[in-house]
């Protein structure tokens, strides 16, 4: 019961910070600008102009799994960037503003208060993610080809795994330090490096998390789910629940300071 | 040609004025912004779809 008064308390909020409104429309619109742009790339290059008389411009049509990546590769760098944006403050800032004192007065246990928290940001950035696909989906079927709308609906299941495991990510940070832009930049570190390790190793890393977007091309392009796919969304699992537990912890060692 | 085009791009200029005009209506609601509220109107006005984030995740923190 405690937990759903924070959860909805949580929801209430992003519902008057606009976020409700907003995060969807940039998410949608990032996932629509990269195939759009790609499919009239000839018509802006000729209206530009700038090309010598009589040449021709073949640029071929990408096959409709790859347009469908560039709305995942688009979301992958800047979805994550407004999510961590969006979720650095969660913590952090009523460590900052005494609220959170105020908050942990009351019997409120600190697994319900971190949790609720965490799931009411995973409500709004999940719900976000899955309609700017939708969207992404929706140019790509039109412009380029089609691709079967259940393989887009598993793909973006998929997909908001990783997106759970960055959240998760900024929670921890927001714990441990109050300034929120600290955590925001620690955990934009943290998530580059997750992803470079993972690019310099990928043949020795084949479960980590940052493959997932990897796997949901191939699955995209052959409609085969890759063995190793079920591998990376178990350690995603697994790290999420400990990001949740040091975020956990940490704070009741703040209480007892 | 021209009008299929037309009935692309419409719906991405649609969501980007829904973006613009909830961003000033909450400029106008809100106390206190982090630095001059005519800048973030300016801001939200001409950042394009950069704009109304910025002012979202920076201008309307307390």
């Amino acid at each position: 019961m405690q937990w759903l008064v924070i959860f909805n308390k949580e929801l209430l909020e992003h519902l008057r910070n606009f976020k409700w409104i907003w995060v969807p429309i940039v998410f949608i619109l990032f996932a629509v600008m990269d195939p759009i742009t790609t499919y009239y790339l000839p018509i802006i290059l000729e209206s530009v102009g700038g090309m010598p008389e009589g040449a021709s411009i073949d640029i071929p049509s990408p096959p409709p799994a790859e347009a469908m990546m560039m709305s995942f590769n688009q979301l992958s760098v800047l979805g994550v960037l407004i999510a961590v944006v969006i979720s650095m403050g969660m913590v952090s800032s009523e460590l900052k503003s005494g609220v959170y004192e105020l908050i942990l007065s009351k019997p409120v246990s600190y697994i319900h208060y971190i949790t609720a928290k965490y799931a009411a940001m995973s409500v709004l950035v999940s719900i976000s993610l899955v309609i700017s696909l939708i969207a992404g989906w929706y140019y790509v079927t039109l412009l380029f080809g089609d691709i079967a709308f259940s393989q887009l609906l598993v793909s973006a299941i998929f997909y908001v795994i990783w997106f759970l495991l960055v959240l998760s990510i900024v929670m921890m940070f927001n714990t441990m330090f109050r300034s929120q832009g600290l955590v925001a930049f620690i955990s934009i570190i943290v998530i580059l490096a997750i992803n470079i390790i993972t690019s310099i190793y990928s043949h020795v890393l084949t479960w980590s998390p940052a493959l997932i977007s990897d796997y949901i091309g191939i699955y995209l392009f052959s409609g085969n789910m890759e063995t190793e796919m079920w591998m990376s969304v178990l350690i995603s699992v697994i790290l999420m629940v400990v990001a949740l537990t040091i975020a956990i912890t940490t704070l009741k060692n703040r209480a007892i300071e | 040609m021209d009008e299929t085009i037309f009935q692309l791009i419409l719906p991405i200029v649609g969501l980007q004025l829904i973006l613009i005009v909830i961003a000033l209506i909450d400029l106008k609601r809100i106390e206190e912004t982090q630095g001059p509220k005519w800048m973030w109107a300016l801001i939200i006005i001409f950042g394009n779809l950069i704009g109304p984030i910025l002012y979202f995740v920076i201008g309307r923190r307390p």
